[in-house]
């Protein structure tokens, strides 16, 4: 028949490698007049003749979502199971880049999590251009590199379910892999070194009478907390109390250049973590962010020339510096102090979630429909009338 | 306001409020968020017709309480 698979294939992921596309999208498939005509009877060999007359990548398409042919490859080379060498292989090739796609996808499908991150991130400095069809038909650009984004940080990609990978960071930490160097390591020293320059200029003329020391810590600081409240990944307490304990700005830019590179990449699903972490984790940061001062500050009082001005024009550029750079201050709050900052810091909250609730109607009496707005708000649509 | 049933005979079954001028796509949207499944693996027919995702429920004449057949894609 031709539609099983290799009796000598192994299973993946503890089933059929067939199983790993879902029933509906694979009857699709098997009906196809592609699959029927030019994948049957395919080996290793033949399928990469097939996979360089490649032209466009994509899922299903069109009212009866007729499947592209790259789909059909996948299914075959999930049919055929071709050996790791040979999708490397076709990863590695420089000249055809759907093939290259497809043996990422394959890979993505089949191979471990570590073989997933050790194969795949290279062709992150791929920058070359790709079509995707999309579910109305038509062609939109894409990028290798944005595919390969797609492909590892999120579950679900031309209409296929993609399973599970672990995330990077849990991999490193255990010593399996490598922390992540990118190609643009160098570009991030020189804009880091800028950076520097610009901020010290710019607490020069914050702080004038302030010593040299703590001008010139504090950049790096801010800068730390800046990327640490983007990473988002902190919540891990040690880690965070290790990484202030770092003595010495050397080690602090080091992880901050691999925090970044992570970050930049992480980005956008950091991003939209972010989102959500605005609802539901904001105690949470908020605690963090409170250790965070504490430690900056036991790091601080070590440093002889602290300034111990509790002048107003201080506390005053503090807040001016913290509304620009950051949310919350690393210079030692008093008791007094905080409420007046969480005070001001709620009321914006307070608003914003006011205007919410009246444009979004979840503040409903019958609470069904409250719910029902709440979800469509989620979703982007306006309430029920 | 009105509220859609849809039906897949094979054990679903869902209630969806909604509104008169949202598109089938929003509608797919929220049976998904109650079913599950991804809206665009999920088909809305009436009896071979199946419904365009940017056309509204008015303009299809859904009215209250009216059964949809929900199919998968």
């Amino acid at each position: 028949m031709a539609n099983r698979t290799d009796p000598a294939a192994k299973s993946i992921r503890g089933t059929n490698p067939q199983n790993l596309v879902e029933k509906i999208l694979r009857s699709k498939i098997y009906q196809h007049t592609y699959w029927k005509e030019q994948c049957f009877g395919l080996t290793a060999e033949t399928l990469v003749d097939k996979a360089m007359e490649l032209d466009h990548l994509g899922g299903t398409h069109g009212g009866n979502r007729k499947p592209t042919p790259f789909m059909c490859l996948v299914m075959k080379m999930l049919q055929i199971q071709p050996d790791k060498d040979i999708v490397v292989e076709f990863i590695k090739n420089e000249d055809y880049k759907y093939v290259r796609a497809l043996g990422a996808f394959y890979l993505r499908l089949t191979g471990t999590d570590i073989d997933v991150y050790r194969y795949l991130e290279p062709l992150y400095n791929d920058y070359r251009k790709l079509r995707r069809k999309l579910a109305d038909g038509k062609y939109t650009l894409t990028h290798v590199d944005e595919v390969i984004d797609e492909l590892l940080t999120q579950d679900y990609s031309c209409d296929i379910a993609l399973p599970r990978v672990k995330k990077r960071w849990t991999l490193e930490n255990i010593g399996s892999l490598e922390p992540r160097k990118s190609a643009l390591e160098d570009d991030f020293e020189e804009e880091e070194e800028k950076d520097e320059e610009d901020q010290l200029v710019a607490e020069l003329e914050d702080e004038g009478h302030e010593k040299d020391y703590y001008r010139g810590r504090s950049p790096a600081r801010e800068r730390d907390r800046d990327r640490k409240r983007d990473s988002h990944r902190y919540r891990d307490r040690d880690y965070e109390r290790d990484y202030d304990r770092d003595r010495g700005r050397g080690r602090d830019r080091d992880r901050d250049r691999d925090r970044d590179r992570d970050r930049e990449r992480d980005r956008d699903r950091d991003r939209h973590r972010l989102r959500e972490d605005k609802e539901y984790g904001r105690d949470r940061e908020w605690e963090g962010r409170e250790r965070d001062r504490r430690d900056r500050d036991r790091g601080r009082r070590r440093s002889p020339s602290r300034s111990r001005s509790r002048s107003r024009d201080r506390k005053d550029r503090d807040e001016e510096r913290r509304k620009r750079h950051a949310r919350s201050s690393a210079s030692p709050r008093r008791r007094g102090d905080r409420p007046e900052d969480a005070s001001t810091r709620d009321e914006p909250k307070k608003k914003k979630e006011k205007k919410e609730k009246k444009d979004d109607g979840t503040d409903h009496p019958d609470p069904e429909i409250a719910a029902a707005n709440k979800l469509r708000a989620s979703l982007g649509m306006k309430p029920l009338k | 306001m009105i509220e859609v049933v849809l039906n897949d005979r094979l054990g679903k079954k869902v209630k969806v409020k909604c509104n008169e001028d949202d598109t089938i796509g929003d509608l797919k949207k929220l049976v998904a968020a109650q079913t599950g499944t991804r809206p665009d693996k999920i088909r809305i027919q009436k009896w071979y017709n199946t419904y365009k995702d940017h056309i509204t429920l008015k303009d299809y004449e859904i009215h209250d309480g009216m059964g949809l057949e929900l199919y998968y894609n």
